[in-house]
């Protein structure tokens, strides 16, 4: 069964993770991404170790289902091709930066002229106004940019970033969104339009519920206020390992049972503690506090001991888990998510697959991720280029 | 001009964040949100802090809605919603597996009714297996998913983003992009289907990056503080006058120039720090160097000449200041952050739209209502007799 933007055409201006990010969803439900490379290939294929041959695992898992196509922009001739592909194209996707893409004669009001239905999406750091309009982007700037920083680590320590690459990540779910919906929009009406998305917006819109919480809160309360002064949040530690748990679902008579099994009875009465451990656990008001009281019945528990525990007495409970625990827990097999992609030369790797389960238009992996230019010739013949012209363009160093 | 999703009808019976937000969004894209929420109230409802008595967290999760209540487990309202469900395009659910089913509302009833349905189920840990019963929420998500161990201070073993809401919105933002492909799917099939979706592969996906990591070397990715395997330098560097610069060298053509902007030609000439790959190689030697190199000169300095040479950067304050965030030339010349004029709780600053549509414009923002404040309005609409 075909997926849901099949029969679309994208062309990918963009390097990194952000934009590769969005066009790899955007492949993964159909659409086919022409992914423009400069001779020297893109960002990502060099942010490593580690390397799987010649290609960063970080580009291997951003990179299937496109077609590499080499093409210096720096180039007038370059240039040129790309609005050429853009003619014969539904979509454009770029990240140049604002006002970059018009320099090279490829932006919105560019290419429309030969091809006014183009959906165009631009993808910034922080915005296409501001004084930071020029400014380049990256990772940690943007997060830090957008207070991520003040719900990690400790007050006044060194500061600590998001792990995962959100700022990145999380633009490319949103560029992905503004890129289908422009389709749709085409689709029934036959317009175009560009459509703007930035990293600072999307981690800042992330964040709403913090602004609103403290314009003019009743009482400076709740987790969403109060995150700013926690110490780092680790979860309760165990024998070996740590867990993390609540008690939502938990009745009097469960909650006592619990205390008494952990040696905890003289806590039953303790205020901290009432209505059933709903403030001394999860994300309640005296959680940090009370911490030190569960750890200490827990360091006799092995992680497995507590969380049978905790479900015994119908309490939600985890594992603070590491990629390889996470791995070995079967509940990662029932979602079918981790996904064995095979290389052409040979060799495969591991990545995570689509997270959609679509009934009728399922989003799946066709392609491995594409060598630098592998589709060069393939791609600019199928547009209408002859032998001699690519000849032409890469004697001129145009295209690889 | 309206918007993208102007005529789409979004039947949303969904709870706390995950689902909300993403009918939320699709509400700012222009459709018709219709939030059903049972006679007691969904659990955001008890979730801190309040503004004039209602929780943040429904106030913010649900803009550009009406919001009715219906009892599904009365037979009346049963077939009101059934009715509503007869003429929307979207159902959002986020119930435990099996509950749904339960209020007579599973996909089988909804699409025998109404065979354009696009229909999403969103669940924490999945439909099946050991943990499909459970119910998590972003800390459960956070901890479960390995999101945790990759985050934190040199050496740690991990620990939690005290934002408690970004895997949910993660969450939120794929349904968005699954409800968008199926109405394109149903321009061309006149069918909707069912899609679903759980937060354990959300947040995995999120993670995709790291995992190739740890996929291709079978090692875990340590916490590295305000650092990143990957690309160096991307950290934050202390400064003369004791405050942070976050810097990033993403790109290639950023690292002559970043040597220039310091100063040190030096390291530019030096060959073990010319591509990225070597400098991952050589990090200690680098980060070393440049830790005592930044420290010679305040913060403002290194700023100013590294945004002369365009190289990303910015100072990481050390405390909070929401309203200086708030207030932030870039903020508000995006519209990032924006004030909110409401019937019910004053003019609360809320999330900008995370797109510019220059045809479709998403928006404007609108407040959403109270529990069930627009229930007679909508039965009225829907032609059936209120109480």
């Amino acid at each position: 069964m075909p997926g849901a933007l099949e029969g679309f055409r994208i062309i990918d201006l963009t390097q990194g993770l952000c934009g590769p990010f969005a066009s790899m969803r955007l492949g993964d439900a159909g659409a086919e991404i022409i992914k423009i490379e400069p001779l020297t290939g893109e960002a990502s294929r060099t942010m490593g170790p580690p390397f799987i041959e010649d290609a960063s695992a970080v580009f291997l898992s951003l990179n299937r289902n496109k077609k590499s196509v080499v093409v210096d922009l720096a180039k007038a001739e370059g240039q040129e091709l790309i609005r050429r592909l853009a003619s014969q194209a539904d979509v454009i996707l770029e990240d140049l930066g604002p006002g970059e893409a018009e320099k090279l004669r490829l932006g919105y009001g560019d290419v429309i002229q030969s091809n006014p239905a183009l959906v165009y999406c631009a993808i910034s750091a922080y915005g296409e106004e501001g004084p930071l309009r020029d400014l380049p982007g990256a990772e940690l700037v943007v997060q830090a940019l957008a207070d991520y920083t003040h719900s990690l680590g400790k007050i006044g320590a060194a500061p600590v970033r998001l792990g995962a690459d959100v700022a990145s990540l999380n633009t490319g779910i949103m560029a992905s969104q503004a890129v289908t919906a422009g389709l749709l929009h085409r689709v029934r009406t036959g317009e175009g339009q560009r459509i703007a998305v930035s990293m600072l917006g999307t981690l800042l819109h992330m964040r709403g519920i913090m602004w609103t919480s403290m314009t003019d809160p009743d009482e400076w309360y709740g987790f969403h206020l109060d995150h700013y002064t926690r110490p780092p949040d680790e979860g309760y530690k165990t024998k070996d390992g740590h867990v993390y748990f609540g008690l939502r679902r938990g009745s009097s008579e469960d909650w006592d049972r619990l205390m008494l099994s952990l040696g905890l009875e003289e806590y039953i009465a303790d205020p901290r503690f009432e209505g059933f451990g709903r403030e001394a656990t999860s994300i309640g008001r005296h959680a940090p506090e009370v911490k030190p009281i569960w750890e200490q019945a827990f360091q006799k528990l092995s992680n497995e001991e507590v969380l049978k525990l905790i479900h015994e007495f119908r309490g939600d409970a985890v594992a603070f888990n590491t990629y390889p625990s996470l791995f070995a827990h079967p509940q990662i097999d029932e979602l079918d998510i981790v996904k064995e992609v095979e290389q052409p030369a040979g060799g495969s790797f591991r990545t995570i697959g689509p997270v959609w389960h679509f009934a009728d238009t399922p989003a799946e992996i066709h392609s491995p991720p594409p060598a630098l230019g592998q589709h060069t010739d393939e791609v600019l013949t199928a547009i209408g280029l002859s032998a001699a012209d690519l000849q032409q363009l890469r004697v001129a160093g145009v295209i690889n | 001009m309206p918007g993208v999703l102007d005529g789409i009808r979004v039947f949303d019976l969904s709870i706390a964040a995950v689902g909300p937000w993403a009918a939320k969004l699709l509400g700012e894209l222009g459709a018709d949100v219709i939030k059903v929420e049972s006679p007691a109230g969904e659990l955001s409802h008890a979730i801190p802090p309040p503004i004039k008595g209602t929780a943040v967290l429904y106030i913010s999760a649900n803009f550009n809605k009406r919001n009715i209540v219906l009892d599904l487990k009365n037979e009346r309202d049963r077939t009101i919603a059934l009715k509503l469900v007869e003429k929307s395009d979207v159902f959002i659910q986020n119930m435990r597996p099996g509950t749904v089913e339960r209020l007579g509302l599973g996909y089988d009833v909804v699409s025998q009714l109404n065979a354009r349905m696009v229909y999403v189920s969103a669940s924490a840990y999945g439909r099946t297996g050991p943990m499909a019963k459970e119910a998590g929420i972003d800390p459960t998500v956070q901890a479960f998913s390995g999101w945790c161990s990759i985050t934190g201070s040199p050496g740690s073993q991990g620990e939690m983003f005290r934002h408690l809401a970004h895997l949910d919105i993660t969450t939120s933002s794929m349904i968005v992009e699954a409800v968008l492909q199926a109405l394109l799917a149903r321009e061309r099939s006149g069918k909707g289907q069912h899609i679903t979706i759980d937060m354990i592969s959300t947040a995995l996906s999120l993670q995709t990056s790291r995992l190739a990591e740890y996929f291709a070397t079978g090692e875990q990715p340590q916490p590295m503080g305000s650092a990143v395997t990957t690309t160096v330098p991307h950290q934050a560097f202390l400064c003369q006058d004791q405050e942070y610069l976050a810097v990033g060298v993403v790109r290639a053509d950023q690292w002559p120039r970043f040597c220039r902007a310091i100063q040190r030609e030096d390291v530019y000439d030096d060959a073990r720090f010319q591509d990225n790959p070597k400098r991952v190689e050589h990090r200690a030697v680098l980060t070393a160097l440049l830790e005592d190199h930044f420290q010679t000169k305040p913060t403002t300095w290194w700023s100013q000449r590294l945004t002369q040479e365009r190289v990303p950067n910015t100072r990481v304050s050390r405390t909070v200041d929401f309203h200086a965030l708030r207030n932030d030339p870039q903020v508000t010349h995006n519209q990032h952050i924006v004030d909110l004029a409401t019937p019910h709780w004053g003019t609360p600053s809320v999330d900008g739209l995370p797109w510019k549509f220059s045809k479709t414009p998403a928006g404007p923002i609108r407040p959403g209502g109270l529990k069930g404040e627009q229930t007679q309005e909508v039965l009225r609409e829907f032609g059936i007799a209120g109480d």
